[in-house]
């Protein structure tokens, strides 16, 4: 039998979907209805071994060759530039990166704007696009308090629904770009198992297609 | 810092790849650890994603660890007259990921410097080729011309400024990006389909380029497809070479042929390299110039599991005779076990039989 593939897939919400778009193309795997506490899960009739990691290491699990394959954010790519191939838009968990603050803010273009982020290279990639000098506040979780806070003018994150935000009293400024799950590959992978890699992107790009 | 600069399961490869280069007549070039930091200040893309350790030497200059050969091979050899083949075995000083500090690479590999010919392109190849069939039985060297995808978008009016974007997002094979970002600049349909062709073929070199051939490149694009229809034929008896056209390179410094070599078993490319003429010109030169190298520190990855720490026998002396005991223990150790001796267990210790020796006699 020919050698598994490795998948390295999101764990929680997003995990869950991306999972059900691979079983829906042809790699369901039944250990996983399985309740325990494993952290692996094979299929060896559809050649496909899943684990599921923090969403933001899926790329360095990819990237280092730990997983043939995975599913990241397109956040996570643009934030940390993993050497992998970028194969499929999902265009599941679509969301969108924003400046976000208080809904009356507006930057005067006076000094430099504070702005806090988990995502800085993203923000700092986009407000030198704009020619706009920052102040950039990397923090690692909570954003939302930032601005409330006074730590930060505004702050620069996901935005799903905007729910979040609308119950702390704030509103998505600006849309920076937009973000979906990414079907990525190891570029070494990618050439050893190359028909293995090729078979399941045609097979995840067919059934999105007939999703559409 | 990372001291430990290879393994001996990298340096054992070291040998036969220089062999390999002497055989084909290149001979050795050595260079110091140091060089004027100007020289890499001038040529900073070149060192790609890489910071640089400087010092300020007795006399006043700033310098640095190497972090590249290339650079000081064109800088420090005369060109002129014949072709200049030079093979290197040196380590360089890198942190390519700046969170996990900087590290000592081994890195072997050679330049050929001059009027380059088909025959030496093609030699270069087939060493690249031939260094990664040492490492593994299985291996791939995937070539690409740069001239393929810079013509190509001449022909079909990509303008300038997406450019190089949508050569990054080839490099990342993501045809779903470059497809939406190829339509806003208003290149036609059938010049996307093609680009996606390219971004996405993948073949052994004769093959691949039997493919590019059939598709609609324009007259930009038939140099850089000559050249590699002429390198099929050259390398037909050549395993493993693969065309690839994702492969991404400065073309400040880069022209024609680049290269990457992969080896089953570890994540990244092990070889890289190309002809670099821009670099030599750029650097006041008027020569081809074409190697590559090897990065033997990735080779750990390949390294067997170390041997289980700890021995077969432990033996405790409780008042032994120590020639009774010495010969006991050769005894052990000329069976193969591995044997400590010691006067109590110590903390944390593996071993899979205690022994104890007292006067003469073992007691188990």
């Amino acid at each position: 039998m020919s050698e598994l593939l490795n998948v390295a897939l999101p764990k929680g919400r997003l995990g869950d979907k991306v999972y059900s778009v691979f079983e829906r193309a042809g790699f369901g795997c039944s250990e996983l209805l399985e309740a325990g506490r494993k952290l692996v899960f094979e299929s060896p009739e559809n050649g496909v071994r899943y684990f599921f990691v923090k969403p933001s290491d899926v790329a360095i699990y990819v990237e280092r060759g730990a997983a043939d394959v995975g599913v990241a954010g397109k956040d996570i790519l643009l934030e940390y530039a993993p050497d992998v191939y970028e194969l499929l838009d999902l265009g599941v968990g679509k969301c969108h990166m924003c400046v976000c603050g208080r809904p009356d803010f507006t930057d005067d273009g006076v000094g430099s704007l504070r702005v806090a982020t988990k995502f800085s290279r993203i923000t700092r990639k986009y407000y030198a696009s704009l020619g706009r000098s920052v102040d950039l506040i990397h923090l690692n979780g909570s954003i939302e308090l930032a601005p409330i806070l006074g730590l930060s003018d505004v702050i620069v994150d996901i935005v799903e629904t905007g729910a979040t935000l609308k119950e702390n009293g704030l509103a998505a400024l600006e849309r920076i770009l937009p973000v979906s799950a990414r079907f990525i590959a190891n570029k070494a992978s990618y050439q050893f198992k190359y028909e293995a890699v090729t078979d399941m992107t045609a097979r995840l790009s067919r059934h999105l297609e007939v999703q559409k | 810092m990372e001291t430990s600069a290879f393994s001996a399961f990298g340096d054992s490869f070291k040998e036969r790849l220089l062999t390999l280069y002497e055989s084909r007549g290149y001979t050795r070039y050595r260079v110091g650890r140091f060089e004027e930091y100007d020289l890499y200040a001038r040529n900073r893309s070149f060192i790609t994603g890489s910071s640089i350790l400087t010092f300020t030497d007795t006399d006043g200059r700033l310098m640095a660890l190497k972090p590249d050969v290339t650079l000081s091979v064109i800088k420090n050899t005369p060109i002129g007259g014949s072709l200049k083949k030079l093979y290197y075995s040196e380590s360089v000083f890198r942190a390519p990921d700046p969170s996990s500090g900087f590290s000592e690479i081994q890195q072997v590999g050679l330049e050929c410097l001059g009027r380059l010919d088909p025959y030496s392109v093609a030699e270069i190849i087939s060493l690249a080729a031939e260094s990664l069939g040492f490492l593994a039985d299985r291996y791939i060297l995937d070539v690409a011309h740069l001239g393929l995808l810079r013509g190509f978008f001449e022909d079909s009016g990509v303008p300038e400024e997406c450019r190089e974007e949508l050569l990054a997002l080839a490099e990342a094979k993501n045809s779903h990006e470059a497809s939406l970002l190829a339509r806003e600049n208003g290149i036609s349909e059938a010049s996307i389909r093609v680009f996606d062709a390219m971004i996405h073929l993948r073949a052994p070199l004769a093959d691949g380029v039997r493919t590019l051939s059939a598709l609609p490149l324009g007259v930009h694009a038939s140099d850089a497809l000559s050249e590699l229809a002429r390198l099929a034929v050259a390398l037909r008896d050549v395993p493993g070479v693969w065309l690839d056209l994702s492969l991404k390179a400065d073309t400040r410094y880069y022209s024609g042929v680049v290269l990457r070599g992969y080896i089953a078993g570890i994540p990244t490319a092990v070889l890289s390299g190309g002809r670099y003429d821009g670099l030599v010109a750029r650097m006041g030169k008027d020569a081809g110039a074409m190697g590559f190298a090897v990065y033997l520190n990735l080779l750990d990855h390949l390294a067997p599991a170390p041997a289980r720490s700890g021995a077969d026998v432990l033996i405790l002396d409780e008042g032994a005779e120590p020639a009774a005991l010495l010969k006991y223990v050769r005894g052990l150790t000329a069976r193969g076990l591995r044997v400590r001796v010691d006067r109590a267990v110590p903390e944390g210790y593996r071993y899979n039989r205690l022994v104890r020796f007292s006067g003469g006699e073992a007691h188990e």
